[in-house]
């Protein structure tokens, strides 16, 4: 039996039952999230190894066995999953399955909690739905499901004033970077009459018109907003410091990649991909990525509330994922590319595991000592030892040191940018350059003297210390072999990815 | 000021007229809800409708007299029942695919099309949607409705 459908029926259910289950008390709620989320992770576990071991583009049709009707085109609704959908997948559920145990106990102060665990599943289902889908509207649909949800959690303490105001920005904003997603696609409706995915990307590669192109530009302004590059990366720097440490930790993680950099790369790459000149596609996103890396990590030193620095520290690591995806794109078909492509997918995956615990780790200061201004928070190494360990574990990584996961995936951006073209090479220097003044600036403040703030400070329970922990354990392990993993998983992933024949013949058959 | 807000409700003509009109408008949704295969209109339209029955009650008799009737709990485990009935439609015929219309293509409800039994799990998940659209809208307009005050 295909597992593929049980991806979103079970955080559906999950989201749907919430508010009958939450009628049993405090204790079944959160039970019922936690068995939710850990269900759909088995699923996502399941169905990653599957693609990766056949190495095949998995198709699912709703609604009946073929996506195709009488006409011999698409008709219904498919969902499309290649190896970089289900490592997207696996990381969603996984990283959310972590926050929703750390919430357990860092959202114990707050009210509405039934609310809260609805709309944490809704913003799991809608991530999964975005990267696992073959159709545009419905892409557009889970990414609705997914911003909204996130507006609705970013300002879910709406007692403080940070929150609701960084709910609104957010949601400005966000709605209007959403409707020029959802122009794109009505106006490619309107040009090509259809919205599956891989037929359009066929009949692009037929006839690629002036239309066609305006709507790649509004789908890629809107895309770019929805992953925080830079000149419109404002949102981010307000939303993650607002939202509760365990939504951030989902934001940072997981929305910017799923909602922004996960659909630019296929709908550059698997829609596009034929009828686009890539070269020219590939330096837009590069020079989107430069801004990103050079602004976003210099923007990460000056602050000194430490959870809207990780924020702009996401939006440097952006930069470094789109500039990946946008040398895989000008350098398509090349070696240089391939590696590009793999280094962003890597880069993905690593900086998701890390971010999360990086916010896990602000959140539980928060939550233990009260506040997250850098200034007051020096010598939080003496009392809490444990969470200072994973913050360093945390700020290693995204530095890049060697025996880190963040290292391979930097690397192979690195080397195919210097292959590529050296200047770009330098840009990226630089932007870690700065990311690493901005964390050694962090840990210089927790090693410090102990200020008398943090004195009667403690550590958190369990429920959000092991959380953390499996993710340092995650970044460690990932980070002892990452050439095995770079080699099985992420260069065939970049492969499928560029594939765009494949991803096409997947859903047509051989037509 | 404090006078008008104890008594949030309307004068007696426009309650007369709403006690006249709830049900019409309440019975209005439901055909709409349950025609939503043979008409135009369907579950949201239908829901929507019906929830301005219950925001017509929430006007005309004020916010005291909505409390009485409203429950929050009531209203938020039907919301997640109509989302669950539309899930358990969608997985009736899992068997082929997530969606496939199984009512449809073995019965029962494989009527002569044009008739009210005739669209599989059409009707069932209009019922569904329009059920969760009546809550939720009301949910959102009581909980405005009852929103703290004007001032801090």
């Amino acid at each position: 039996m295909n597992v593929l459908p049980f991806m979103i029926i079970i955080p559906l259910l999950g989201a749907f039952a919430t508010p009958i289950v939450g009628l049993a008390g405090r204790r079944a709620r959160e039970a019922w999230a936690v068995l939710v989320s850990g269900a759909t992770l088995g699923v996502a576990g399941k169905v990653l190894y599957d693609l990766w071991s056949t190495g095949k583009v998995l198709v699912y049709t709703l609604g009946a066995r073929s996506p195709l009707g009488e006409g011999g085109f698409p008709i219904r609704i498919v969902w499309e999953l290649d190896l970089l959908s289900g490592i997207m997948a696996f990381t969603i559920a996984f990283v959310a399955f972590l926050a929703i145990v750390y919430s357990l106990e860092y959202m114990s102060h707050d009210t509405g909690l039934e609310k809260y665990y609805t709309l944490a599943l809704i913003l799991e289902l809608g991530m999964l739905g975005i990267v696992m889908t073959g159709d545009l509207f419905n892409f557009y649909v889970f990414l609705e499901i997914m911003s909204i949800a996130s507006y609705a959690l970013v300002a879910f303490r709406n007692d403080t004033w940070e929150g609701i105001e960084a709910g609104i920005k957010y949601m400005f904003v966000g709605s209007l970077a959403s409707s020029f997603i959802l122009l794109g696609i009505a106006l490619l409706y309107g040009e090509y009459g259809t919205l599956t995915m891989a037929y359009l990307a066929k009949l692009m590669g037929e006839n690629f018109t002036l239309t066609a192109k305006i709507a790649l530009a509004l789908l890629m302004g809107g895309l770019l907003f929805k992953s925080g590059a830079v000149p419109v990366h404002m949102w981010l720097a307000d939303a993650h410091p607002a939202a509760p440490s365990s939504i951030s930790a989902m934001l940072s993680g997981l929305v910017i990649k799923a909602g922004g950099l996960y659909v630019m790369a296929r709908i550059a790459f698997s829609v596009f991909g034929l009828g686009v000149n890539l070269k020219t596609l590939g330096w837009v996103i590069i020079l989107f990525a430069c801004l990103t890396l050079i602004v976003g990590n210099a923007m990460a030193i000056v602050q000194t509330d430490m959870k809207r620095l990780f924020a702009f520290s996401s939006v440097g690591q952006v930069g470094y994922i789109l500039l990946g995806f946008g040398i895989g794109l000008a350098a398509y078909g090349t070696d240089v590319g391939r590696v590009a492509t793999a280094g962003a997918i890597y880069h993905i995956v690593n900086h998701a595991l890390m971010k999360a615990l990086l916010f896990m780790v602000a959140g539980a200061i928060l939550h233990q000592v009260g506040s997250k201004n850098l200034n007051e928070l020096s010598g939080l190494a003496r009392t809490m030892p444990k969470t200072t360990a994973a913050l360093i574990v945390g700020s290693a990584a995204i530095i890049g040191l060697p025996p880190l996961n963040g290292f391979a995936g930097k690397w192979l951006i690195y080397e195919s940018s210097a292959l590529f073209n050296p200047f770009l090479a330098a840009i990226a220097i630089i932007g870690t350059a700065f990311c690493t003044a901005a964390y050694i600036r962090v840990l210089y403040t927790f090693l410090g003297r102990p200020s008398e703030r943090v004195m009667g400070a403690k550590e958190p329970g369990n429920a959000m210390l092991v959380p953390m922990f499996i993710l340092v354990v995650a970044i460690i392990v990932m980070g002892l072999f990452p050439w095995a993993i770079s080699e099985k998983v992420m260069v065939p992933a970049a492969s499928m990815l560029a594939n765009i024949k494949g991803y096409i013949t997947a859903v047509l058959g051989g037509a | 000021m404090n006078q008008r807000s104890l008594h949030s409700d309307m004068g007696v003509i426009v309650k007369t007229t709403a006690r006249a009109t709830i049900p019409l408008i309440g019975i209005f949704g439901a055909y709409v809800v349950s025609h939503g295969h043979l008409t135009p209109g369907g579950g949201f339209q239908g829901g929507a409708t019906i929830a301005g029955a219950g925001i017509l009650f929430l006007l005309a008799f004020g916010l005291g007299e909505m409390k009485k009737k409203y429950d929050h709990h009531l209203y938020s485990a039907l919301e997640g029942l109509g989302g669950l009935v539309f899930l358990g439609m969608a997985m009736l015929g899992l068997g082929v695919a997530f969606f496939y219309n199984t009512l449809w293509h073995n019965g029962p409800f494989n009527g002569e099309p044009g008739t009210l039994l005739s669209a599989g799990y059409l009707p069932i998940m209009n019922l569904a949607v329009g059920l969760k659209v009546f809550t939720g809208l009301m949910s959102a307009m009581v909980a405005i409705a009852m929103y703290r005050r004007w001032k801090e």
